[in-house]
């Protein structure tokens, strides 16, 4: 890179960090975010680093060549072309940056005493043309937040009801939804129907339900309407298929946009992911989602373990976002959740691990991964899990998810393993551009670190 | 010659004098004009007296609702109404050692039982806890005061009476429902037409249970419930102090105002009343204890579902049970879409009627009591469960009457049969351990008491109250 | 042999019956062999034997000798670390944790309503952790009294109470205590609504404490005097613990967020002359950190929880660097039953946020907290003569890839993963038997709707913040 490109980058890097640091209190990363999406994406070389690919050997002391947004290049010694900014990365490890499919990142600011940032459910029970790419704000502050610890994408879902909406797959850098978004309608969430326990913590004094005849008639109501709705999402489809092929002759359908929202999931093209937690309920959702010819993904599953056979007969992929979680009950044994991961592993079935959160601890992924990896889970599991599965489960796995040539760059410079939670991200780069380490934590640790 | 013989009606009335005598004998001077109705004799019996040995074969003689004699041997006075005893066996009379018999319900308030589903923790207690009345003038709140008397408020008859009595059981201690101070029980007989007729004696224990008042009022929690004891005890014995000081010479002093809510807790930081605290778990008698050891008062255990795992405290302290026979049972249907039930749970269901049996080993004195169980006629099969469990038969009869009778302090008037007791009599055909035993008849108050075996089950007669489960202290 | 049966049955009891009560019986001498020791106080020792003997820490060294009967552990490859100290739990509480009634509840006690049999004790054992600050909820301005345990697993709750610790209050500021984040129909509002009422609250309860104090200071001059007339002035549960405040018996636990209502509380400890023992929560301590240091409290934080809160919206993980560096006594805690099985991690993270060291590190969830609620003779590290409370772990404590062997209290071994797997086959047989016992049979027809499964315990879930449930159960 000539010289005076350097300056100029050093000038750029300077006007663009003095004012956020002077502005703390804002949410100020959208300052940096358009200069992100809006420019045409620089070229990178990074040298003399260690890279995880996470789908072959790692390559002990390699270059990756990242241009126009991708990986170009990858290997012991990569040619290199012009103008490149370069980025030395001795005694660094390359990896590719961690993903998040159980969040509902961007719809929440703050969850308690703040309604007003608070776009998590809508009202009723079957919303399935609610999509949070319409709602996810993305000058969040735990979008910076997370992503400087090395979580780059997530895949963002509404909650509440039982079709809560569809989910929207995003990269942690962009101004406005479209641009974060690497799939806005990424998957349909529907909470399978179950009796007992609501949503939420739980407490000391959960009202336990009661397994009445009628919650076992409200629960078998509410699957039946969610047939129901398929059905007539299948319907209408062919109805507007036929229109569209003939509209002289057919009868123009009515408009009808939950109908319309549902029909790509009702024909198998796009996945849904059913909340399940207990045996009873994934073995529902998977029966369920057999007879409807869905794509299923069972998310939650803390029983997942005890039927791991089934799940892999079945092949429906699971994400565990529980892995932290309290044992589900008095009885189980104290690590039947730190657990669950490796013995689905072991028979064989997908999975990927999630940290389950709103925004503000997604940034916890890896230590999801690695409390996995401390009960039976190999590391390279571990890292799959945070990495590769979860984009493959989404159906980006050929886009993103390891360091491979053509590979949309989204690469986390760290000076350890990244699972450790000693480990510091020194680099981070989403959609092949550098992002500065910059966060709403860094501006008050800045601010207030040397108060006297 | 004349003889010297009385005129006819002289005669008359020396052998009317004669006759009056031989029956002021017979009868004690100030005995009551007795109707010849009220004697009774129960002949060729087996009996049960509890306080001594088995007579296989003998006679218990009533008169003016006293035991007036026991015994093989004995020849039934000639006003006697017979019962032929053979083939039955005569108990003292079944004590139930806390109850709420002859307290009325409080009436159905909306939120009872709705508001926290059925499933046991504080919503179900709440229900259950409505205070029974309010005090008068009181300084503390409903639930609070330690001044509701028992019997201030028992009204006689009533279906559950009547079901206890066809089960077999002619007393009852029973207290007030409540939160934290219930107030003060008192022994009932189950039968008469006045509250008087049916007190035996009263006060006898202040009952201090565990649930708080909640509804934003003190207490809302656990820690405030022993607070609040705590902080009344305090109060107490202020109370009496200031009082004490201002009786000497109230001049310069300014008077101590007049709280008969404190002025009830005095007999018990005397030691003269005991305390009646609620408490199952383990950790709960260890929390009565330590409060009766702090304050140096008498306690009684109610309810002691674990009280086995305190024994040797509870010996040492000199501290009596009065243990539940509501056993913790399944209620709940078989499902496929139930939780599996806790260990902890499936465990105490097993161990429940063991607790009797490792008590009395260790020397832990206890009676029996209903603890609330719906169905009453379960108290005495659940007595034989204990007696499977290990206890042995005759402690088990212990703890049903002679037992019962000691811990509350009418050990002189009931608990067994002896000449001079309350004729209070269970009699049985079967041992009345057995399953097959039928109860016969029951006497209280030496009167008999008309069985109805149908009506057996408490409160027949209005809808049944939905099955309460054993109330758990956390649900977490 | 009737009579040779009953004996018989009288000594299996009494043998029951001695095996429910606390234990008297001398626990088992250890020698843990070949461990890397991270002591804490003074540094990190390999290849290195650590002795227990009746349950203190009675040698460390290279090759000790196992005292007749001792269990051996072969360590090699492991790590002991003293058993790790949370500073704010409400773990084994019965009956609710919160006393919401009042706004000064300072009669009520942790101590009261202790569970031994909650099962969030053992499985914190099994991440390590020996001992905790059991505190009263944050519902109130001044809340309860606080009570540190010894996380005793089978032990009756008599065993619980860490022997010579400081007795604590908890008092709390902000949201929490102000209730706006509850939304109760049923329940009248209680004073205060805003900051400026909970400071009210606060100095008022203290003022009646002053006066109270120099009332029963009076009535035992007068007593000392001889005087006969004189009634004693009403003992006052509320008023007692305050009154220990002041005269520094007791310790002063805040659960606090924001720099202003920090800098508040300070202002009402200095203007009454006592000194808060530990800022809880303090996700704003960053920011005041050189006058917490100057008042000389201590701050227990969590790593990185952030955000749940308006209040809780300028928390950053550089909170305990920052207060670290200014020289404040920092400990991590968790206020959670999940969270407390894993207080390594969130120590760790304190390395990479603010540039800690391993030892500092290490020192946020063992010597710190200790320190802070005064029992720092007796545990925090691994030295000679304090107590055996310390854990094995399979790998450096401050990895993501460890979890923990062996956790020992006073040295008695109270959780084991090898014994754990092994009981499992058991626990399974023993609750095959259970269910098909006649007692546990469901009802023969009808019978009562059985037990739905109840809601998911979620990683994050925070008790302080639950209350809303407690207050709504009524």
């Amino acid at each position: 890179m000539k010289t005076i490109e350097r300056k100029a980058a050093a000038l750029l890097a300077v006007l663009v960090l003095v004012p956020l640091v002077q502005n703390a209190r804002a949410q100020d990363t959208d300052r940096t975010d358009s200069q992100m999406t809006n420019t045409p994406a620089p070229t990178y070389v990074i040298r003399n680093a260690r890279i995880v690919t996470v789908t072959g050997a790692d390559i002990e002391n390699g270059t990756i060549v990242i241009s126009g947004g991708r990986i170009t290049a990858i290997g012991a010694t990569a040619s290199v072309p012009a103008g490149a900014t370069e980025i030395d990365a001795r005694g660094l490890t390359v990896y590719p940056g961690m993903i998040d499919v159980g969040t509902n990142m961007g719809l929440v600011e703050v969850g308690q005493g703040a309604p007003g940032t608070v776009d998590l459910q809508e009202l009723g029970e079957m919303n399935p043309n609610i999509a949070a790419v319409w709602s996810i704000n993305p000058h969040s502050s735990h979008i910076a937040v997370t992503r400087v610890d090395g979580v780059t994408s997530v895949l963002s879902m509404p909650a509440g009801g039982i079709i809560s909406g569809q989910a929207a797959f995003i990269n942690l850098a962009g101004s406005s939804p479209r641009e974060m978004a690497v799939v806005p309608e990424a998957a349909l969430v529907i909470q399978f129907p179950r009796i007992g326990g609501g949503g939420g913590g739980g407490g000391f004094f959960q009202a336990q339900q009661a397994v009445t005849p009628e919650a076992i008639t409200q629960r078998d109501r509410r699957l039946e309407n969610i047939r129901h709705m398929l059905r007539d999402a299948e319907a209408y489809g062919r109805a507007q298929d036929a229109y569209r092929k003939d509209p002289k002759s057919v009868l123009r359908p009515m408009t009808d946009l939950k109908l319309a929202a549902l029909v790509p999931y009702a024909r198998g093209e796009r996945p849904v992911i059913f909340r399940a937690e207990r045996e009873r309920d994934i073995r529902g959702a998977i029966r369920l989602a057999e007879e409807m010819k869905l794509k299923p993904i069972i998310i939650g599953a803390s029983e997942g373990w005890k039927m791991a056979a089934f799940l892999k007969e079945h092949n429906v992929p699971v994400i565990l976002d529980g892995v932290l979680n309290l044992p589900l009950r008095e009885d189980d044994a104290y690590d039947s959740l730190f657990e669950n991961a490796a013995k689905l592993q072991a028979a064989g079935v997908r999975f990927c691990i999630s940290a389950g959160d709103s925004g503000a601890q997604v940034r916890d992924l890896p230590y999801h991964a690695g409390m996995a990896a401390a009960f039976g889970l190999s590391k390279t599991e571990a890292l799959k899990s945070v990495t590769l599965y979860p984009a493959q489960i989404m159906g980006v796995g050929d886009s993103m998810g390891s360091i491979e040539q053509g590979k949309i760059a989204n690469l986390v410079i760290a000076d350890g393993d990244i699972l450790e939670a000693r480990t510091n991200i020194r680099y981070l780069f989403i959609n092949g551009r550098q992002i500065p380490l910059v966060s709403r934590h860094t501006m008050l640790n800045d601010q207030f670190k040397d108060r006297k | 010659m004349q003889t010297k013989y009385l005129r006819f009606p002289e005669a008359l009335a020396v052998a009317m004098a004669l006759a009056c005598l031989l029956v002021l004998a017979l009868h004690p001077v100030g005995a009551q004009r007795h109707s010849g109705t009220d004697t009774y004799a129960i002949t060729n019996a087996r009996i049960v007296t509890v306080s001594g040995p088995v007579i296989e074969q003998g006679t218990v003689i009533i008169r003016d609702g006293l035991i007036a004699a026991v015994g093989a041997g004995i020849t039934p006075p000639p006003d006697a109404r017979i019962i032929d005893g053979t083939g039955l066996t005569v108990y003292p009379g079944i004590i139930d050692a806390s109850s709420t018999l002859g307290i009325p319900r409080p009436s159905p308030s909306p939120t009872a039982g709705g508001g926290g589903g059925g499933g046991g923790g504080f919503a179900a207690l709440f229900g259950q806890n409505a205070p029974s009345a309010t005090s008068p003038n009181s300084t503390q709140l409903p639930g609070m005061q330690p001044e509701i008397l028992a019997s201030d408020i028992i009204r006689p008859g009533g279906t559950e009476i009547e079901a206890a009595r066809n089960a077999g059981i002619t007393t009852a201690q029973t207290a007030p429902r409540g939160n934290v101070f219930l107030g003060q029980s008192a022994v009932i007989n189950l039968a008469g037409d006045t509250p008087q007729q049916m007190i035996v004696r009263s006060p006898v224990a202040l009952y201090i249970g565990l649930a708080p008042i909640g509804g934003g009022q003190y207490p809302g929690s656990l820690m405030g419930v022993f607070s609040s004891v705590k902080q009344a005890l305090l109060d107490a014995r202020r109370y009496r102090e200031a009082n004490e000081i201002y009786e000497r010479n109230p001049r310069g002093l300014k008077r101590p105002g007049q709280d008969k809510s404190l002025a009830a807790l005095l007999p018990v930081l005397a030691g003269r009343m005991p305390v009646a605290m609620q408490a199952e778990r383990e950790r709960e008698v260890d929390r009565a204890l330590d409060l009766a050891r702090e304050f140096n008062i008498k306690l009684i255990i109610n309810g002691g579902l674990e009280a086995d795992h305190v024994a040797a405290r509870l010996k040492a302290m000199n501290v009596p049970v009065l243990l539940s026979l509501n056993f913790p049972k399944r209620t709940a249907a078989a499902s496929p879409e139930a939780e599996p039930e806790t260990l902890r749970v499936l465990r105490e269901r097993v161990e429940a009627p063991k607790t009797a049996g490792r008590l009395a080993a260790a020397g832990v004195r206890f009676a029996f009591q209903s603890g609330g169980m719906t169905s009453i006629t379960d108290y005495l099969t659940n007595a034989a469960k204990a007696v499977e469990g290990g206890l042995s038969h005759d402690d088990a009869v212990r703890a049903l009457t002679l037992g019962p009778a000691e811990i509350l302090g009418v050990a002189s008037q009931l608990g067994s049969i002896e000449v001079g007791k309350i004729a209070n009599l269970t009699i049985t055909r079967g041992d009345i351990l057995d399953r097959t035993r039928r109860i016969t008849n029951v006497f209280i108050d030496g009167r008999p008491v008309e069985l109805r075996p149908a009506a057996t089950e408490r409160g027949a007669g209005r809808p049944a109250a939905p099955p309460t489960p054993t109330p758990e202290p956390n649900d977490y | 042999m009737k009579k040779l049966l009953s004996l018989a049955f009288l000594v299996i009891m009494a043998g029951g019956i001695a095996s429910a009560q606390p234990r008297s019986a001398a626990v088992q001498n250890t020698l843990i062999r070949n461990a890397t020791v991270l002591t804490v106080s003074h540094g990190t020792l390999t290849n290195t034997d650590v002795l227990i003997r009746n349950g203190k820490i009675a040698g460390i060294g290279k090759g000790l000798k196992a005292p007749e009967g001792a269990r051996l552990i072969d360590a090699t490859g492991k790590f002991v670390l003293p058993g790790i100290v949370d500073a704010h739990s409400h773990t084994m509480m019965d009956g609710g944790v919160n006393e919401c009634t009042r706004s000064v509840t300072s009669m009520a006690r942790v101590q009261d309503i202790l569970n031994p049999t909650a099962i969030g004790i053992y499985r914190e054992l099994a991440g390590g952790t020996t001992s905790a600050l059991l505190l009263h909820g944050s519902c109130n301005s001044i809340g309860g009294l606080s009570s540190t345990v010894k996380l005793k697993w089978g032990h009756t709750a008599a065993d619980f109470p860490f022997p010579g610790a400081m007795p604590g209050i908890k008092f709390a500021l902000g949201e929490n205590p102000k209730r706006t984040n509850q939304n109760n129909p049923g329940v009248p509002a209680r004073y205060p609504a805003t900051r400026m009422g909970v400071e009210e609250t606060i100095r008022d309860a203290f003022a009646r404490a002053r006066d109270y104090k120099r009332d029963w200071d009076d009535y035992r001059a007068a007593i000392a005097r001889g005087e006969k007339n004189v009634a004693p002035p009403r003992r006052d549960l509320e008023l007692d613990p305050l009154v220990e405040v002041l005269e520094g018996k007791r310790y002063v636990h805040s659960h606090c967020y924001r720099a202003d209502e920090i800098l508040m509380l300070i202002g009402v400890a200095d203007d009454f002359g006592f000194k808060i023992r530990t800022f809880q929560h303090v996700l704003e301590g960053y920011k005041v950190a050189t006058e917490i240091a100057r008042h000389g409290a201590g701050a227990s934080t969590f790593a990185d929880f952030w955000g749940y809160k308006m209040e809780a919206y300028d928390a950053i993980p550089y909170n305990s660097a920052i207060m670290v560096r200014h020289g404040i006594v920092v400990s991590v805690n968790s206020d959670s039953d999940e969270t407390a099985r894993r207080l390594n991690i969130e120590a760790a993270k304190m390395i990479r946020f603010g540039g800690l060291t391993e030892e500092e590190a290490l020192k946020l969830v063992t010597l710190n907290p200790a320190i802070q609620l005064g029992i720092d003779r007796r545990v925090g590290t691994i030295d000679l003569d304090k107590d055996a409370d310390l854990a094995i772990w399979s790998a450096h404590p401050l990895s993501v890839y460890a979890h923990v062997e062996q956790t020992f209290i006073d040295g008695e071994l109270l959780f084991d993963r090898q014994a754990d797997l092994a009981r499992r086959p058991q626990l399974e047989a023993e609750r095959k038997t259970l269910e098909a016992a006649d007692a546990n049979k469901p009802p023969a027809q009808g019978g009562g709707p059985p037990r739905a499964p109840s809601a998911i315990r979620r990683a994050n879930a925070h008790e302080d913040d639950n209350q809303e449930r407690e207050d709504n159960q009524r």
